[in-house]
């Protein structure tokens, strides 16, 4: 059996990836599984969805523990702990990273022992506007690397997923899945199967005990005001707004006001200053300054330009 | 209570809602909700329906600094309403000081306010309920994938609705179902105008009874827009006039904003891919067409 697993961001495509490549498999003539993990699935937040393939039938259910190909729509996701891209691999896994770079310097950077393909990313997908193709991208590539699955059952999979999207949407992925499905050609058939997991094999998972607390102790209510400044939504963000001060105008609540996440504040000199712990990048500030005061940059050119150690 | 709101500088520039919450970026139902919850303060129960907002509150975290509970998707009236009762009961018995009580507040999403939450609600209003009823509408079943609901307006796609025209029933008018039971106020808002919403928050604050917030919400990836540009298309729905920021009072619907000149539908919808059917690869003129009427209709008979 086929155990691939697709990480990316909410609005990356990455459940229409999965989709594309469980009805490419079925095209090919295996039994097929795809499923996006049910969460909190947000645009810009971590989320995953797997696929299964099998010539047998499929009696797995549920997470993915040990992949045979991890995807990676957006390699910013690597320094994000709660994504777990690299959960489960193992020396037999192969691990396609959508991003830049070369495959060897991805090997020592993760420490990982398997295989690394790099499917580079094209300038019209690196924009958030062009995001929502990578997910046919990652699934183009996919087909190819797991071998099996033509070119054409591939389109074919394309079309029956985003026929319903019209020609336009259609078009660009099919255009984008198959650029990626040759340009991994080097690779192709490079992810091996493995055995059907057994229940004869199961370990049981470390499990904590806990007593059996009474409901006040237990039920799980919050006793202390926004808790939720713990959770770092900064992570989400792949642009990032910065407040050129020359410019401001000290208006002291347009960009304040608007921003949906509470995350800019007004300083006592009436200046605005953006959280970026958890700023998520929608980027309203930038549009709606009046004196064009903010503008967007790349997160990851902010980071490069930032000390080391100093990313929130 | 803050001293009255009448120009831009006189809104809140420190934020009560805490930054962290797992909604989308751009979330325009998070915008109104941070503008209003700043104006309600921290003396309040949120009563909030299943809907994209449950995800507010996920244990251990939650941007309230007051009460949140929260209710299957039909009940949070019924809700709202044990909230009340506990609260006057604890009063009665002077287990609580007066400064001490909290104003209870429904939140549901469009779905839960207009379909499966409605009979809960017309129940709450009969029995003239003193609670506030905030319903954010991002037109459809946000949470679950934009499916279409109640509030889907006519030729919107929705994961529902793919046909070549977009969804082919119409918004069901919630203001006109609240003030047809004769509430204690019912206001349209957007979280795009501030100052319009911030007074109707404070109206609303000063009275009793049940009161409505209905506040249009743009929603980024069920609308299919850019999130930086919320803030822009939610101004466009109260230029064309498909979001008219009105106010019932005393028995009588105030426009609290009528536009003038009012835009052409087409550049609301031109900004969102749930319409895009409508402009590519061909003009769907009838379908525009009638959308347009349905707006000039709503301003003639405002305007008689």
């Amino acid at each position: 059996m086929y155990r691939i697993r697709l990480h990316g961001r909410g609005g990356q495509g990455i459940k229409t990836g999965g989709r594309i490549l469980g009805s490419a498999f079925f095209g090919a003539g295996f039994d097929a599984q795809d499923a996006p993990v049910y969460g909190a699935e947000r645009r810009g937040a971590p989320m995953f969805a797997t696929v299964r393939a099998s010539r047998a039938p499929i009696r797995e259910r549920g997470l993915m523990a040990r992949p045979d190909l991890v995807v990676l729509a957006d390699e910013t996701l690597l320094q994000v702990p709660a994504a777990n891209v690299l959960f489960g691999v193992g020396a037999a896994t192969v691990l396609l990273i959508h991003g830049t770079g070369e495959a060897a310097d991805w090997r020592v950077r993760l420490g990982f022992d398997g295989k690394v393909v790099v499917l580079p990313v094209t300038a019209g997908t690196a924009e958030r506007a062009g995001s929502g193709i990578a997910g046919a991208r990652c699934a183009g590539a996919a087909a190819r690397l797991v071998g099996g699955i033509a070119r054409e059952q591939l389109g074919a999979a394309l079309t029956e997923e985003l026929g319903p999207l019209g020609p336009a949407v259609l078009a660009s992925n099919l255009e984008q899945a198959l650029a990626a499905f040759d340009a991994v050609a080097p690779h192709a058939g490079v992810v091996r199967e493995s055995a059907p997991a057994s229940a004869r094999d199961f370990a049981a998972p470390d499990w904590i005990d806990l007593p059996l607390d009474p409901a006040r102790i237990a039920a799980p209510d919050i006793h202390a005001a926004a808790t939720s400044v713990e959770a770092r939504t900064g992570l989400w963000r792949t642009l990032r707004p910065e407040i050129d001060y020359a410019h401001c105008n000290r208006c002291t609540w347009v960009c304040s006001t608007l921003c949906p996440d509470s995350a800019i504040r007004v300083r006592p000199d009436r200046s605005p200053e953006i959280d970026l712990q958890h700023c998520k990048g929608c980027m309203i500030c930038v549009s709606v300054c009046p004196p064009h005061a903010i503008h967007s940059i790349p997160e990851r050119v902010a980071q490069e330009r930032e000390p080391a150690g100093a990313a929130p | 209570m803050s001293a009255a709101i009448r120009r831009m500088k006189d809104l809140p520039s420190t934020h009560l809602l805490g930054a962290g919450t797992s909604m989308c970026a751009g979330c325009g139902a998070l915008l109104a909700l941070h503008e209003i919850y700043d104006l309600l303060g921290v003396r309040s129960v949120f009563v909030n329906a299943a809907s994209c907002m449950t995800l507010l509150a996920a244990y251990p975290f939650t941007p309230f600094r007051g009460s949140w509970l929260y209710t299957s998707m039909a009940s949070a009236p019924a809700g709202a309403q044990g909230v009340r009762d506990a609260l006057d009961i604890l009063l009665e018995q002077g287990r609580i000081a007066p400064e001490e009580d909290l104003t209870a507040v429904a939140l549901t999403g469009d779905g839960a306010a207009t379909g499966i939450g409605l009979s809960a609600t017309s129940g709450a209003i009969d029995r003239g309920l003193d609670f506030i009823y905030l319903c954010y509408d991002n037109e459809g079943y946000g949470n679950t994938g934009q499916q279409s609901s109640a509030a889907t307006p006519y030729g919107a796609h929705t994961a529902t609705s793919i046909g070549a025209h977009g969804h082919c029933g119409t918004k069901k008018d919630l203001f006109a179902v609240w003030i047809a039971h004769r509430p204690a106020y019912a206001a349209t808002v957007i979280g795009a105008d501030p100052l319009d919403l911030a007074k109707k928050i404070e109206q609303a604050r000063a009275l009793q009874g049940p009161r409505l917030i209905h506040a249009l919400a743009p929603c980024p990836p069920g609308w299919d827009f850019d999130p930086a540009i919320g803030v822009e298309i939610g101004r466009l729905a109260v230029k064309t006039g498909v979001w008219p920021l009105k106010q019932y009072l005393d028995g009588k619907v105030t426009h609290t904003h009528v536009p003038h000149p009012r835009l052409p539908v087409e550049e609301y919808l031109k900004l969102q891919g749930r319409f895009r059917h409508l402009f590519e690869p061909v003009r769907d003129a009838a379908t525009l067409g009638r959308i347009q009427s349905d707006v000039d209709a709503y301003w003639a008979q405002v305007a008689a």
